[in-house]
């Protein structure tokens, strides 16, 4: 591509058509772009054209296109080929920083983007000029460039905030320091002189104050890795300025907007984060400063307004203040009576107070006002810091912090009294004030008893607390009820039953309120009462104690989540859930009425599942209605199959992907109830599960397999019998999962519950295909994992067909196949596997090889009989060999990625421990003694004489004590 | 701290039950690319007038021209040392090293540049003039106490045989300004520390201590020997370091501050290296002595025997344990709250070590005492004190059994680790998050882990943890993602694929014979 003018007008039409609104304009000549960017001087042209293009948008579309382009090819990945040409780099970086310097901000944007991505892969061996280049721009005395210098060299150095240390970082750190450390020194003193000569002029103060902004944050990345000796020598002239930009006021840079953060606040807040770094990392350099900058950020606080803009400064500052006072040897800043009252009256009160915009976001914006308030997503908030602070002075004040709080609780309370309507207020702040003093108690809780004698919660909740959740009108002052429900829920450890049992009728008064915000909160608040545990591991609250509100629980819960703004509101479903689980059989006469609204429900958010904690519980509700009243009436299952098969179907038809996982499980667990037969509504649905589709999934792999099994386990006959021909795609399954190192355990789920459940004619065809697919499994890739389920399954397969059609099918795979598989798998990894269903089934299937199988009585099989009983001896009495090879990364069930978070399982649809051989076999230790009596009249002399040539002297005394439980002997 | 690979740390922590202890041991590299100011508190590489203990009365051995006139120009300097006449050349010597002996901008360089170092190397052969011998070596020394370049200026021309033959002087004060000159071409690096080795320095300055030898020269020898244990890259040769450790011994049994604190730098020295290394100063039975020493009332004695324990418990677990049985357990408390920050520093650098070892160990730690001292430095330290607390909780909980695990997060450490999780450094927060993902592991263990999550939601960390899954190091943001995951999520997600039609079971033949 020749740097041409046709060149250029061609790159002109194209970049103009990807700006197209209409996709077919705009997609091709995307498309062509891409095509063409392998191309050399591509970027160079399309740096001419953001530079000389006549067309404002083409120049911004331009240097767009470029940075992308950058993006996406700068970086040099190894084994694939250079994207870019050289040439086309050094051009790119010799004139990059000119063009971006001299372009209009817009452009200048990108371009700084660009660099900073060059940077990150060359900088700075590869583009050893670019430091040097940018600080002689210093000198320009041209604001405009210096801060885009400014805005480029902190998106280059702004990692080094969060990168490890490693010397190859530091050596860059270093090169920077080295070159940059003192030009910024200057340019920050001969800004602030600036500042100083253009005090009047507003045009000119918001440039310099944007180039003090970024300077501060420069400071902030060069210093955090460690404190450089550069900035150490010259800390005198940083913090004397710091401290006076801190406490400096101009007019001309106020804003009037009320949410926007100015100028002003930027600077300071960036200040507040130096002096916190430099307080937290180099406190005993920073020492003899530090006094002057609590005083300042003090006054700072003391002189900021409430609104919304200084936000994030007033939370930096008292943020700041916050780790200072809880160091030891800075305790004396704070000590006296007169500056903890002021703080206490002019830094902590105040921002505590419920602001207009926390009205606003208690009305209109729920979700959010709760998310802050309950969920503790209020890092950034004036309220969290000011709680954050009152826990920091606690730390060496608690006694005359609580007093001057105390003090201000009880007038805060007072006003209040006079006029409700006008001060409700200031009572909000009341109790905030005891929460954040109280719940101090509650993080030292361990070890210490209930350290705040000085806050009795219990009396605060009977004298302001009660009243108001008691209150006949639940929809006055609504945010004073969201705060005593709260309270409720916080203080619910520490208050006494009694109490708690009396708030619960109340809460569930509260759930018919109006604001969202109060009856989420009485949901929440019941949700977690319900969850305390009382003495012997039970419920604190019974549902005896539950009786007489159990009908209005159920009532107001469901009509709450009819209220607009709660139709998917979790806290209500999962408190519903919880009900349900508490409740227990109380539930059983509301079921059939609710069980229609709980599918109503998921069928509409089945439309488009938007909520996934709200979908779970949704289906947690359901699996426990299930439960709960199929184990009084197992009967009733096909009423529930009646009610959720419609929608279930219609999830399964639209492949609502999300509720899959749930919708196999829900299945599971009705098919389960089922007494041995199947229902033909499931057969319909067999085949469609076998789709490879839904196995690809890796969250659906375990909730089908379960499904796949409840289907074999009640209809493995009808299986063979009617749908003969779905056996292939069964095995086809088994075959997917035994290919994978995360799956193989559940395709040996399926493959367990086949041989269990299917008449062995059915399979008998695919049983040697299932071997060599195991064996080469075995020789290509064995796991522990793999190996534990394998031995599980040709033990299960042995006790199901006998000894002697294992061995038979295994030698006929390949000759000797039998005692290779004993002699290099079972004997020696027998010891591994866990469990005590999966130690059982191996241990028969191991009697019986033993005491079943001619072949291992007169063939050359016959050397290692007396090892395999030791090895079944050692099953019995060794501690399990949980070892794994040096080499192999253990694939857990829990490690699967994606496993858990994929899967969704529901805590409610549990399933119950299977134990294929039952009560058939009491103790297999009897029954090896009982076998082994049996071989040995068979073979009379033979069983003593492999004992005492082989078997080692321990084991044997085990197994005489066997064979004296069993009162058999050996001949 | 090293560099390692956080990946594989991490896989070798968390997916591995046999672990390398050798990973999570925290060894010191020197070599490390550093922003701060030098270290403070270590000894002076290279020095320039000290006082030589033995100096006579100047005086009458080396009498002053100061009928000469003085300031001297460097004309006359160069005059004079070049004439003919020793007593010129005397007078001319010790006008240069006084010049030499000024605080300010000393003129190194245009004494160098005046080419008179090899008449002052030659001087140096002079034994019969001693006074124009002593001045030489004066100056040289002063000269050699500067830049390397400077350093590099004397041994170039020939200085260090001639230093090393001065050693054997009968007079005192000229054997001890060699011992100085020696020091400082020692001090400058590994390079002329082996030169020198290699002239058979060591004999020679080993035979100058005797029962009565003053202890000023016995200082400035012990100094000199120090500087032939220092630098790494490479270590001095192990030879030498055997020929000179049992005289360090016998010297780190004296009682004096000064010998006892460039002994102890020595012997910091010599164990800060491999294995091997801090073999070899074990096996000397010294580790009894040094702990002894960390508690010496002497800031200058006690921060280098702190500096050796803390190389030595770096090392294997047998060397570990021979400081363990000396004691140190016993000295580290104080240490730990030593009013000074890097005494602290350097205590928790040496208990993360030992907490690194086996759980036996760890007992110990645990019976002696430590916990608390440990929780107080995380709770109130300074941070470069608190990060190495923070190591030495997690490597405490990556080797302790799950009861010790659970006396430690009963003694309130989980609850300062959990507040310094706001600290602004990546890789303490990932250490931390490490640990608190170890004391789940022993949670696990007990069937605790609910307990434990609700311990953590109390103590105010499932915020911070919440919180730093905003963080922009990926390895700190994925391992308080995997935490929350898997032990306070309930996150809930779809995964997407495609497949083909319909399952087919098809086998496959047998290619070549099953092996196991």
């Amino acid at each position: 591509m020749e740097l041409n003018d046709a060149n250029l007008q061609t790159l002109t039409e194209f970049l103009r058509k990807t700006l197209d609104p209409d996709p077919t304009v705009r997609r091709p000549a995307e498309k062509f772009l891409e095509s063409v960017e392998g191309n050399q001087n591509y970027p160079l042209l399309l740096l001419t054209l953001l530079e000389k293009s006549q067309d404002n948008v083409i120049r911004v579309c331009a240097a767009v296109t470029f940075k992308n382009y950058i993006k996406r090819n700068w970086r040099l990945v190894e084994d694939e080929p250079n994207k870019i040409s050289d040439a086309d780099r050094t051009a790119i970086k010799a004139n990059i920083v000119n063009l971006m310097l001299s372009s209009p901000e817009q452009i200048q944007k990108q371009l700084s983007d660009a660099i900073s991505i060059i940077g990150r892969e060359d900088f700075p061996q590869k583009w050893p000029d670019l430091l040097t280049e940018m600080v002689t721009r210093f000198r320009s005395g041209d604001f405009h460039i210096i801060n885009g210098v400014l805005r480029t060299a902190h998106s280059l150095f702004k990692r080094y905030r969060h990168e490890f240390k490693s010397n190859e970082l530091w050596s860059e750190i270093k090169l920077v320091l080295d070159t940059f450390a003192l030009p910024l020194t200057e340019l920050f003193k001969a800004t602030i002189e600036l500042c100083q000569t253009h005090a009047t002029d507003v045009n000119a103060l918001k440039v310099l104050f944007s180039s003090l902004t970024l300077i501060s944050k420069l400071f902030y990345s060069l210093n955090f890795q460690d404190l450089p000796e550069f900035f150490e020598d010259n800390m005198e002239t940083w913090m004397t300025n710091f401290h006076g930009l801190l406490t400096l006021d101009n007019k001309l840079l106020q804003t009037d907007d009320e949410e926007e953060a100015g100028l002003l606040e930027l600077l300071k807040s960036q200040i507040c984060d130096n002096a916190a770094l430099y307080a937290q990392k180099y406190d005993e350099e920073f020492q003899p400063y530090l006094p002057r900058f609590v005083t300042a950020i003090w006054n700072l606080l003391v002189s900021t307004g409430q609104e919304v803009k200084y936000d994030l400064l007033v939370s930096n500052a008292i943020q700041f203040l916050a780790s200072v006072c809880e160091r030891p040897h800075y305790k004396h800043l704070f000590e006296d009576q007169n500056t903890l009252t002021s703080i206490c009256e002019k830094v902590i009160v105040p921002n505590m107070e419920f602001r207009s915009a926390d009205e606003e976001a208690f009305e209109d914006n729920s979700e959010e006002y709760i998310r802050r308030d309950l969920e503790g997503s209020d890092i950034d908030t004036r309220r969290r810091a000011a709680c954050d602070l009152v826990r920091g002075l606690c730390k060496f004040f608690e006694g005359p912090v609580t007093a001057i709080f105390s003090g201000y609780v009880n007038s805060m309370l007072a006003e209040y009294a006079k006029n409700p309507g006008e001060n409700w207020k200031h009572k909000d702040a009341a109790i905030y004030l005891v929460t954040s003093l109280a719940s101090k108690a509650q993080t030292q809780k361990h070890g210490i008893t209930q350290a705040n004698e000085l806050v009795n919660l219990n009396e605060f909740f009977v004298n302001h607390i009660l009243p108001d959740l008691k209150s006949p009108n639940v929809n006055e002052f609504p945010v004073l009820k969201a705060d005593a429900i709260k309270y409720v829920m916080i203080f619910r450890s520490q208050l006494p039953k009694e109490q708690l049992l009396q708030a619960v009728p109340l809460l569930i008064t509260h759930l018919q309120a109006e604001s969202t915000v109060e009856h989420t909160y009485a949901a929440h608040a019941l949700e977690r009462l319900f969850t305390m545990r009382g003495p012997n591991n039970t419920t604190l609250i019974t549902p005896a104690e539950m009786a007489p509100f159990t009908e209005q629980l159920l009532n107001n819960l469901f009509k709450a989540l009819a209220v607009p703004g709660s139709v998917e509101n979790e806290y209500i479903m999962k408190a519903i859930m919880r009900s349900f689980s508490l409740l227990q059989e109380a539930i059983v006469p509301y079921i059939p009425t609710l069980i229609g609204q709980l599918t109503h429900k998921l069928l509409l958010v089945s439309k488009n599942p938007s909520k996934p904690h709200f979908n779970h519980y949704l289906f947690e509700s359901l699996c426990l209605s299930v439960r709960i009243t199929c184990k009084a009436n197992p009967t009733t299952v096909g009423s529930f199959e009646e009610a959720l098969f419609p929608v279930f179907t219609e999830i399964l038809q639209n492949d609502v992907q999300e509720f899959l996982p749930y919708v196999f499980q829900v299945m599971s667990l009705l098919l389960e109830i089922h007494s041995n037969s199947i229902p033909p509504s499931y057969m319909a649905l067999f085949p469609h599960l076998l789709q490879p589709v839904l196995w690809e999934r890796t969250g659906n792999i375990p909730p089908l397999v379960r499904l796949l099994q409840a289907y074999l386990e009640k209809g493995g006959a009808t299986i063979a019998s009617s749908a003969a021909d779905k056996i292939p795609g069964l095995l086809g399954v088994f075959q997917k999962l035994n290919a994978s190192k995360a799956n193989d355990h559940q395709g040996f789920y399926l493959l367990n519950s086949i041989i269990e459940h299917m008449p062995p004619e059915s399979i008998t065809q695919y049983r040697k295909q299932i071997f060599i697919l195991l064996f080469q499994r075995l020789q290509s890739s064995k796991t522990t994992k793999f190996i534990k389920s394998f031995l599980v399954f040709v033990n299960l397969y042995c006790v199901k067909y006998g000894a002697i059609a294992l061995q038979e099918i295994f030698d006929s795979i390949q000759p000797k196949m039998f005692g290779m598989v004993l002699e290099k798998i079972i004997i020696p990894e027998v010891q591994k596997v866990s469990g005590a269903v999966e130690k059982k089934i191996c241990a028969v299937g191991i009697t019986k090889i033993l005491t079943e199988c001619p072949a291992m009585m007169d063939t050359e099989y016959t050397k290692i009989w007396t090892p395999l009983l030791q090895a079944l001896i050692g099953l019995f009495e060794l501690p399990e060999d949980d070892s794994i090879p040096d080499d192999e990364h253990f694939i857990d069930i829990e490690d699967t990625p994606g496993y858990q978070t994929a899967f969704s399982q529901l805590a409610f649809a549990g399933k119950k421990e299977h134990d294929p051989i039952g009560d058939a076999v009491g103790n297999p230790k009897i029954l090896l003694a009982q076998s082994l009596h049996k071989l040995s009249t068979a073979f009379p002399g033979r069983v003593p004489s492999m004992l005492s040539t082989s078997l080692n002297a321990e084991a044997l005394q085990f197994l005489q004590g066997y064979l004296q439980a069993a009162s058999v002997q050996l001949v | 701290m090293p560099t390692k690979n956080m990946t594989d740390e991490r896989l070798s922590k968390f997916k591995n039950k046999g672990k390398d202890p050798a990973k999570l041991r925290e060894k010191r590299i020197t070599e490390c690319v550093e922003l701060r100011k030098a270290h403070k508190n270590e000894s002076f590489l290279k020095r320039r007038n000290i006082t030589l203990s033995s100096l006579p009365d100047e005086e009458a051995l080396s009498p002053e021209y100061k009928d000469m006139g003085s300031p001297c120009s460097m004309e006359d300097i160069v005059r004079d040392v070049t004439s003919g006449s020793r007593e010129a050349q005397t007078r001319g010597c010790q006008a240069a090293r006084k010049l030499l002996s000024q605080d300010r901008n000393p003129p190194m360089k245009e004494i160098i540049d005046a080419g008179l170092l090899s008449n002052f190397v030659s001087f140096l052969l002079l034994d019969d003039e001693p006074s124009l011998q002593f001045e030489a070596a004066w100056a040289l020394t002063n000269i050699a106490s500067g830049t390397s370049w400077h350093t590099q200026q004397v041994v170039k021309h020939g200085a260090v045989p001639a230093f090393i033959a001065l050693l054997a002087s009968p007079l005192l004060h000229i054997s001890e300004q060699a011992v100085w000159a020696i020091g400082n071409i020692a001090g400058d690096g590994s390079a002329y520390r082996d030169i020198l080795i290699e002239c058979n320095v060591i004999p020679a300055l080993l035979s100058r201590i005797c029962p009565d030898t003053p202890v000023g020269y016995l200082r400035n020898l012990t100094w000199t020997l120090s500087n032939l244990c220092r630098n790494k890259n490479p270590c001095p040769p192990l030879p030498a370091v055997m020929q000179m450790l049992p005289s360090l011994i016998q010297l780190l049994h004296l009682s004096d501050k000064d010998i006892l604190s460039d002994a102890c730098w020595a012997i910091s020295y010599l164990s800060d290296g491999d294995n091997e290394r801090i073999d070899v100063v074990v096996k000397t039975g010294i580790v009894p002595r040094l702990v002894e020493l960390m508690s010496h009332k002497e800031l200058s004695v006690m921060t280098p025997a702190l500096r050796s324990i803390g190389n030595i418990v770096s090392g294997s677990d047998v060397q570990t344990q021979t400081a363990i049985d000396a004691g140190v357990l016993n000295i580290l408390p104080q240490l730990m709250r030593h009013p000074k920050a890097s005494v602290q520093k350097e205590a928790a650098w040496a208990l993360s070590n030992i907490a690194a070892g086996p759980c036996k160990q760890i007992q110990q730690v645990i019976t002696c005492g430590l916990l608390p001292p440990l929780v107080e430095q995380l709770r109130n330290g300074d941070f470069k004190t608190q990060r190495e607390a923070v190591w030495a909780v997690t490597n405490f909980t990556s080797g302790g059994t799950v009861e010790q695990v659970v006396s430690l997060v009963q003694s309130g450490a989980l609850e300062a680790i959990i507040n310094l999780l706001q600290v602004k450094d990546a890789k303490v927060i990932l250490v931390i998050l490490d640990a608190i993902n170890n004391m789940f592991m022993a949670a696990e263990k007990l069937g605790e882990t609910e307990k434990l999550s609700l311990l953590v939601e109390e103590l105010g960390g499932l915020d911070r943890i919440e919180m730093l899954q905003n963080h922009d190091n990926d390895l700190v943001y994925q391992a308080a993602h995997n935490l929350i995951e898997k032990y306070f999520g309930d996150e809930i997600e779809g995964v997407k694929g495609a497949a083909t039609d319909a399952f087919v079971f098809h086998g496959t033949d047998v290619q070549g014979a099953f092996e196991f």
